[in-house]
C-alpha cells in the first residue's frame, strides 16, 4: 500500500470543487431516482452516462458513485414512509422501517436508515481500500456449486423472515420460487407455464413484482381500512431535532450497523450477488443474533440499521471485482465499467499496477460519495418525513399512480402494469390470511441463481450432485445455513410461547 | 365465535385451496419438453418447488385441522376472528375489489387514454370513493402529479411514456 500517494489522491478529490459539486449533485439525483418505486440507481448510472462524457474520469465516477450510494439510500424512503421500496436493495428495510412510521417515528427510522447507509458505505469503501486484492481472490472462487449454497444460505433467512407461522412463510417462499420459473427455462429454453402468452416468455419481471406486491397490495389495503373506518390518519407531531440519530440510538444499533455492513461487502464482492440478497442475510443474522428477535419486524432501529448498513456496503463491495479484476459485482457496476473503458481505463489487475493513482482516487471518491449522500440526505430528512402528513385519502391513489408508472418504465411494457396490478392482489390477499410477502421476495431475487447454478453444477459433474461435498466453501455454506434455519425456528417458537404466555395473562 | 369463523378455519381452506392449485400446476409440469441428454430437465426445479411447497401446506392442512376439530386455547391467535373477503358482508372489502376493477380497467386504458388522462380518472376515482369530496382539491391534484411524472420520465429520464389523447401536449413539449 502506497501510504503517501492515497493520502494525496484523497486531498485531491476532496478539494476538487468540479469533483464535490458532480458528487452532491449524483447523490441528489440518486436519492430522488431511488425514492420512487421503480427507478433503480442501475437505471439512474446509466441515464446519466452520456452526461458525464465531457468530464475527467474523476467527476463522472463521483457523478455516477454519488447515484448509486444516493439511489441505495433513497430506496429506503419510501420503503419506511409508504410501504414501497423504491429498490430492490429497500425491500428488507420495510419489515421494520413501515411500522416504525406507524408508530410515528418516521423522522427516526429515516435518520436511522441514512446513518446506517452511510457507515455501511464508508465500511464498504475501507474495505476495498486495505482488502480489495484479497477480497478478490476469494470471490473469484466462487464457482456454480458455492454460488448454489449462496443461494441456499440466503434462502435459509427466509425462516426468520416468516413470522408466526413458519409453515406459511415456507409456502410462500416455495410459491416465490416456482413464479420464477415461469418464463423460458435458462439453460434448454423449454417454455414453463406459458399457457401460450409470449409476454410471459421472460416470466415476471422482478421489479413489477416488488411494487404490486407492496404499493399496490397496501393501496388496496388502504381503501378496505378507509372505508371501514379502521385507518387511523397519521399526524407527524415527531419533532425532528437532530437528523442524525442520538448517541443512545446509535449505541443499540452500532453492531448491527457494523455486522450488516461486512455481509453487504462480502456479498456485493462476490460477482452476480448484490445489496437485495445481502440486505435479508444481513436482517436474518441480525435477528437470530439478537437477544430479542420477537422485537423484529416490530419497528425497531436495529432492524432498519441491519438492512440500510447492508445496502450500502454492497457498493463498496461490487467495486472490488470491478477494479482489481475487471468483473462488475452488480448492474451498477458493469454500467460503470462501460464508463471506465469509455475514458480508456480497462479496470482489471493491471489497474493495480498502470493506473493506481487513478484506482486511490476511485478509493477516495466512493468515500465522497458517501459523505454527499449523508449530507443530501440530512437535508432532506424533515421534509421526506412530512410526507406521512398528507392526507391518506389522497396519498393512496398518488401511490397508485406512481408505483404503475414506475412498473411500467422498466420495460416500457403495459404486460408489466398488469403483472403489477395481478401481484397488487396477490400481495393483498396474502396480507389478510396472513402469509409474509418478504419470503416470496427473496425467493423470486434468488430462484433463478438457485435454478441456473444447480443445472450447471450437475450438468459439469455428470449428473453427480454429491460432488458438491468436495468443495469446502459450499459445504461452509451449507453447515451456517441449516445452523441457520435451526437456530430460526428454535427462536421462532420461542418467541411464539412468549407471545402465548402473554395472551394468557 | 362459530369455528368456521377462525382464522384457524380460513388456514383449513386457503391449505386446501392450495393443494388444488400444486396438483395442477404438478400436472402441467408433467408437459414441459424433455431433454434426452440432459441431467436435469425442465420440469424438475419447478417440480423440487410444487414438492416443498406441497409438504408444508400438508403440514398448515393438518394443524388447521387439528386445531378445527380439536378446539383451540383462547389464548391461540388462529382462534381469533379470520378476515372476511366476501364484498356483500363488509363494504371495506367491496370498495378494494372495486379499486382492484378500476386498476385493471387502467391497464387496459393506459395505450389508448395515455398515462396522464387514466392516471387523472383512477384518482379522482379513488379519491372521490374513499371520502374526499372537495373536487376542488382532487381534481388539480389528480391532473398535476401524472402531468409532473410524465414530464421527469419523459424530459429528464427519457422514459418514453405512453399520452394517448393527449399527444399533442408532448408535441407542444418537443417544441418548446
Amino acid at each position: 500500500m502506497n501510504w503517501s500517494l492515497l493520502f494525496d489522491s484523497y486531498v485531491n478529490v476532496f478539494t476538487s470543487v468540479q469533483v464535490i459539486g458532480m458528487t452532491l449533485l449524483g447523490a441528489l439525483g440518486g436519492i430522488l431516482l431511488g425514492a420512487v418505486p421503480g427507478m433503480t440507481a442501475t437505471m439512474g448510472v446509466a441515464l446519466l452516462i452520456p452526461f458525464s462524457f465531457g468530464m475527467d474520469l474523476i467527476s463522472s465516477i463521483g457523478l455516477l458513485l454519488g447515484i448509486y450510494c444516493g439511489g441505495m439510500y433513497g430506496g429506503s424512503i419510501s420503503a419506511i414512509l409508504i410501504h414501497a421500496p423504491g429498490t430492490p436493495s429497500a425491500a428488507a428495510t420495510l419489515l421494520d422501517g413501515y411500522p416504525m412510521c406507524q408508530k410515528g417515528q418516521a423522522g427516526r427510522a429515516l435518520s436511522i436508515a441514512m446513518f446506517s447507509s452511510f457507515c455501511g458505505g464508508v465500511l464498504g469503501a475501507l474495505v476495498m481500500t486495505f482488502l480489495s486484492p484479497l477480497v478478490a481472490q476469494m470471490a473469484m472462487k466462487f464457482t456454480s456449486a458455492e454460488m448454489l449454497m449462496l443461494a441456499f444460505f440466503g434462502l435459509s433467512v427466509i425462516v426468520s423472515i416468516s413470522g408466526k407461522s413458519i409453515a406459511k412463510g415456507l409456502i410462500a417462499a416455495f410459491f416465490g420460487l416456482l413464479l420464477a420459473t415461469v418464463g423460458q427455462d435458462p439453460t434448454y429454453g423449454a417454455k414453463r407455464f406459458i399457457f401460450g402468452f409470449r409476454p410471459l416468455l421472460s416470466g415476471f419481471s422482478f421489479i413489477p413484482t416488488l411494487i404490486g406486491l407492496f404499493a399496490i397490495a397496501e393501496v388496496i389495503a388502504g381503501v378496505e381500512r378507509i372505508i371501514s373506518g379502521e385507518e387511523k390518519q397519521q399526524k407527524s407531531e415527531e419533532k425532528i431535532t437532530n437528523v442524525l440519530p442520538d448517541l443512545k440510538t446509535i449505541g443499540k444499533i452500532w453492531p448491527n450497523i457494523i455486522s450488516g455492513g461486512l455481509i453487504g461487502t462480502f456479498i456485493g464482492a462476490i460477482p452476480g450477488a448484490g445489496g437485495d440478497i445481502a440486505v435479508f442475510v444481513s436482517y436474518g443474522f441480525n435477528k437470530s443474533s439478537s437477544k430479542h428477535p420477537e422485537l423484529w419486524g416490530t419497528g425497531i432501529p436495529n432492524g432498519v440499521a441491519a438492512t440500510e448498513s447492508a445496502n450500502n456496503g454492497c457498493s463498496g463491495g461490487a467495486m472490488i471485482p470491478l477494479l482489481s479484476l475487471g468483473v462488475p459485482g452488480d448492474a451498477v457496476t458493469a454500467v460503470l465499467l462501460g464508463a471506465f473503458i469509455m475514458k480508456g481505463i480497462q479496470p482489471g489487475p493491471m489497474m493495480y499496477v498502470n493506473e493506481l493513482p487513478t484506482v486511490y482516487r476511485v478509493f477516495a471518491t466512493l468515500m465522497l460519495a458517501n459523505l454527499a449522500m449523508l449530507l443530501v440526505g440530512c437535508a432532506g430528512v424533515r421534509f421526506f418525513a412530512k410526507i406521512v402528513s398528507v392526507e391518506k385519502k389522497m396519498l393512496y391513489p398518488i401511490i397508485l399512480v406512481v408505483s404503475l408508472l414506475g412498473a411500467f418504465s422498466i420495460n416500457k411494457s403495459i404486460f408489466d402494469v398488469g403483472v403489477c396490478v395481478l401481484f397488487g392482489v396477490v400481495g393483498y390477499l396474502m396480507n389478510k390470511f396472513e402469509f409474509p410477502l418478504s419470503p416470496i421476495l427473496l425467493a423470486l431475487i434468488l430462484g433463478p441463481m438457485c435454478e441456473q447454478n444447480f443445472v450447471r453444477f450437475v450438468d459439469v459433474n455428470n449428473g453427480n450432485f454429491w460432488e458438491i461435498l468436495h468443495r469446502p466453501i459450499a459445504v461452509g455454506f451449507f453447515v451456517v445455513s441449516v445452523a441457520t434455519i435451526l437456530f430460526s425456528i428454535y427462536n421462532q417458537r420461542k418467541i411464539n410461547k412468549r407471545e402465548a404466555a402473554n395472551r394468557k395473562q | 365465535m362459530k369455528k368456521t369463523q377462525t382464522k384457524a378455519f380460513a388456514n383449513l381452506i386457503c391449505s386446501l385451496l392450495l393443494l388444488i392449485f400444486e396438483v395442477w400446476a404438478y400436472v402441467e409440469t408433467t408437459g414441459f419438453r424433455v431433454h434426452k441428454r440432459a441431467f436435469v430437465q425442465p420440469a424438475t426445479f419447478p417440480q423440487i418447488m410444487i414438492c416443498g411447497m406441497f409438504i408444508f401446506t400438508v403440514i398448515l392442512f393438518l394443524q388447521s385441522l387439528l386445531k378445527v376439530t380439536r378446539g383451540m386455547k383462547p389464548e391461540d391467535p388462529d382462534n381469533e376472528l379470520s378476515p372476511s373477503i366476501n364484498p356483500f358482508t363488509h363494504r371495506g372489502v367491496a370498495a378494494a375489489m372495486f379499486v382492484v376493477v378500476l386498476c385493471v380497467l387502467y391497464t387496459y386504458l393506459f395505450d389508448k387514454l395515455g398515462y396522464v388522462l387514466d392516471s387523472a380518472c383512477i384518482s379522482i376515482i379513488i379519491m372521490y370513493l374513499i371520502g374526499k369530496r372537495d373536487l376542488k382539491v382532487i381534481i388539480p391534484i389528480s391532473i398535476i402529479v401524472p402531468l409532473i411524472m410524465w414530464f421527469v420520465f419523459y424530459k429528464l429520464l427519457t422514459v418514453n411514456i405512453p399520452m394517448g389523447v393527449l399527444q399533442p401536449l408532448r408535441e407542444l413539449v418537443d417544441k418548446l
